[in-house]
């Protein structure tokens, strides 16, 4: 395990400091560019309100571009291993339940089910902080009904988000495809891969999602639940690795700053990094 | 020629180059076979025989919707059709007469048609009349029956026998008599039948299927056999049935396309949508992207020459309802939306590929959620009460498992063929069975949170308290925690 990045100030583009004015306008015209091709809002070139879903986490916010899992683009995530897919997905819904607004959220899953065989909870999802209310399933027959139902989903721009289980194999032009139409409904896409997968190109941001020791109050009993996340690609942003929490009873992202000190006893952990929030009892 | 296999083989029924040799129904076969050399015979097979009306049933429903296929007391060998009102499309009587024919013509069979105003009369016409084809005119029933010998009244064999030998031949013969002699005799039959045919009682048909409020026909000059042609005409039904449904302030919850194939075979299809609507270009797109979807299993054949397109659900619809609030009126603009990506989704997946969650006042796990068809409308859940997987087995996998204490917390787990050895284990949470709605109650489950080493969280139970309700207590896996 690394240690978690300090916060880091959030870092300007690297200009050499002894460019001439022109070449300084030019690599800034590129980069405007560069964003508007890519449809990322870049911080200081457009001043529209953040448009991301954000982990409520400054430390973690910095390394993405504009703090957040930006809007129509394609994040992929996937788990370390087959055994942590339930982490993988614990944390695609806990995202998908900070999507603003109450539209409906797209889950579009193959009909054999995850995890051999295993559905999808909605007390689970309640648990996760995601109103199960908002979301409607969709299972698919194949991978081609599935991109299918992905576009169609997308292009409606009727869901506050759309998430996919896709299979391992993904072409560099369905990748494109995907990116597009995320792009032109301006809705976030998470895509959850199988450990092995190829990586989809046009990924804007890749997880790679381990389960880890929940936390647990003095009595033994679990407070928060732990997954180990790396961001393994960024683009316009950083990669970074953290011990991420999850407070099931108010919802929110924390950092195990003290886990990953080996030097403190196990089990004990320090305060997160955010401050501690008030917590419903029970 | 058809023929009966019953125990002593006689003739069941002749075609007409064997009626012109003589032959004629109840005959024996050996009889007839003496009498003409190159005799065909086939074995009568009623299931075919209703099989192949039922087909020409469905083909019939391209003239009227109101079809009803002859019962048993009829003869079950021939179909009613009620064109009131259908006969104009085809510019009249003669003309629907005459197009009906040429068409089973081409089929080849060889039909008896009548038109009349009462099915009685038209069943007596069709068998009995000299003429080709005839059509009565309305009030003519009494005039055009007298000379028909007393069968066309669809009397049973043996009332026809007892008319015959008290030497009524002529419906003519029954018409003037007085009704009360006859009442006596012959109950309710024969005066029945008499006043069905000459339209003093109505003769309700049983209907292939009960004929649509809202349904536009298109008959093709050129088959058609590509999906992009068919979505095309499909449009232009829904587009006449709309002033129809708006008139009614109605939508279409549900259409069914029938596609008439040249060789006489109907293809249906039936489109459900999650919200009535009256918007031509949606239902095309559900159709077309259904017609993706069945691509294989469509087959055209010689291509289809009449389409129809009828509103099988229609459910009132707010005409085009005035919001005052621009919320009100977003709202409503995303449930339609919603809406039609469900259904677009539904018809490419499936019917049963498209739902959503739903909670149900229940305890036991399994039981406590369920899904359903999506809906647009948004489902209401209870806020989170007690910790649950993300992830849940509708059957529970049985686990081996290790505890210290038969009613302790596992210690070790195996499952999968995997071993676990557990770190923490957090319960247990006791749940009864619903003693309530069960003939024997199920055992008590105590559920345990446990995690792995590495930090790998599941839901397991143990089955029976043990020493009370089961001496070994069996485990399983419920489920596998984020």
């Amino acid at each position: 395990m690394t240690p978690p990045h300090a916060p880091p100030p959030h870092a300007p583009p690297p200009h050499a400091p002894t460019a001439s004015h022109t070449r300084d306008e030019t690599v800034r015209e590129l980069r405007r560019m560069l964003s508007r091709i890519e449809s990322l809002h870049i911080e200081g070139v457009d001043g529209d309100a953040p448009r991301g879903l954000s982990f409520g986490l400054p430390a973690l916010d910095t390394h993405l571009p504009r703090g957040a899992l930006c809007f129509g683009a394609m994040h992929e995530i996937a788990p370390e291993s087959e055994a942590d897919l339930p982490a993988a997905i614990g944390f695609l819904i806990s995202l998908l339940a900070r999507a603003p607004g109450a539209a409906p959220l797209l889950l579009i899953l193959e009909a054999r089910g995850i995890a051999r065989n295993a559905r999808l909870s909605g007390h689970g999802l309640n648990t996760l902080g995601l109103d199960p209310g908002r979301v409607v399933l969709v299972e698919t027959a194949n991978e081609k009904d599935t991109l299918w139902a992905t576009e169609e989903a997308l292009r409606s721009g009727v869901p506050a988000a759309v998430a996919t289980t896709l299979g391992v194999k993904l072409n560099l032009k369905t990748s494109q495809r995907l990116q597009v139409a995320a792009r032109e409904a301006r809705l976030p896409l998470l895509l959850l891969r199988p450990p092995a997968a190829e990586n989809a190109a046009t990924a804007t941001t890749r997880w790679r999602i381990a389960s880890s020791e929940a936390a647990r109050d003095r009595f033994g009993l679990t407070t928060r639940w732990r997954w180990r996340a790396a961001l393994e690609r960024c683009r316009n942003g950083r990669p970074g690795e953290w011990i991420l929490e999850f407070d099931h009873a108010t919802h929110r992202f924390s950092l195990a700053a003290a886990l990953a000190d080996p030097a403190l006893p196990e089990g004990r952990s320090a305060p997160p990094v955010r401050e501690q929030t008030a917590r419903r009892a029970g | 020629m058809l023929a009966d296999a019953a125990d002593t083989a006689s003739i069941l029924a002749v075609n007409r180059a064997a009626g012109a040799e003589g032959l004629a129904p109840s005959m024996r076969i050996a009889d007839a076979r003496a009498r003409i050399g190159f005799l065909q015979v086939r074995t009568h097979d009623p299931e075919a025989d209703a099989n192949a009306l039922a087909r020409l049933a469905h083909w019939s429903t391209r003239y009227t919707p109101s079809v009803a296929p002859l019962d048993a007391a009829n003869g079950a060998d021939g179909l009613f059709l009620d064109i009131t009102g259908a006969a104009h499309l085809l510019g009249g009587e003669e003309k629907l007469l005459a197009d009906l024919a040429r068409r089973l013509a081409a089929f080849g069979l060889d039909a008896r048609l009548a038109c009349a105003e009462t099915p009685g009369a038209a069943w007596a016409m069709a068998r009995f009349s000299r003429t080709p084809a005839p059509i009565l005119a309305a009030g003519a029933e009494a005039e055009a029956l007298a000379p028909l010998p007393v069968e066309a009244l669809r009397l049973d064999a043996e009332t026809a026998l007892t008319l015959r030998r008290l030497g009524f031949k002529r419906i003519g013969a029954l018409m003037g008599q007085h009704r009360a002699p006859f009442a006596a005799r012959f109950e309710k039959a024969l005066l029945k039948r008499l006043d069905q045919a000459l339209g003093r009682v109505a003769e309700p048909l049983a209907l292939l299927a009960p004929p649509a409020v809202y349904l536009a026909r298109r008959s093709l000059m050129e088959p058609i056999f590509t999906e992009d042609a068919i979505v095309e005409v499909a449009g232009t039904l829904m587009h006449d049935l709309v002033p129809a449904l708006e008139r009614d302030g109605a939508g279409a919850r549900a259409v069914r396309l029938s596609l008439y194939r040249v060789d006489g075979l109907v293809e249906t299809l039936d489109l459900a949508l999650a919200l009535p609507t009256r918007n031509p270009d949606h239902v095309t797109r559900m159709l077309k992207l259904r017609l993706n979807r069945i691509a294989q299993e469509l087959d055209a054949g010689y291509g289809f020459e009449t389409l129809t397109l009828a509103v099988a659900l229609a459910e009132p619809m707010q005409a085009a309802q005035v919001e005052m609030s621009a919320a009100g009126a977003s709202a409503l603009e995303a449930t339609t939306r919603l809406a039609s990506l469900l259904d677009a989704l539904r018809q490419r997946l499936g019917q049963h590929s498209v739902r959503r969650l739903e909670a149900r006042a229940r305890h036991t796990p399994e039981r406590s959620e369920t899904v359903t068809l999506a809906a647009p409308q948004t489902l209401h859940w209870p806020p989170p009460r007690s910790t649950r997987p993300v992830l849940m087995f509708p059957h529970a996998e049985p686990a081996d498992v290790i505890a210290l204490l038969p009613d302790g917390p596992p210690q070790r787990l195996t499952w999968r063929g995997r071993h676990h050895t557990i770190a923490h284990a957090q319960g247990p949470e006791r749940i009864a069975a619903e003693w309530w709605s069960m003939q024997s109650p199920a055992p008590t489950r105590d559920y345990y949170l446990v995690e792995d080493k590495a930090g790998r969280r599941l839901w397991l139970y143990r089955e029976g308290i043990p020493g009370r309700e089961a001496a070994a207590p069996r485990w399983f896996v419920h489920g596998l925690f984020a």
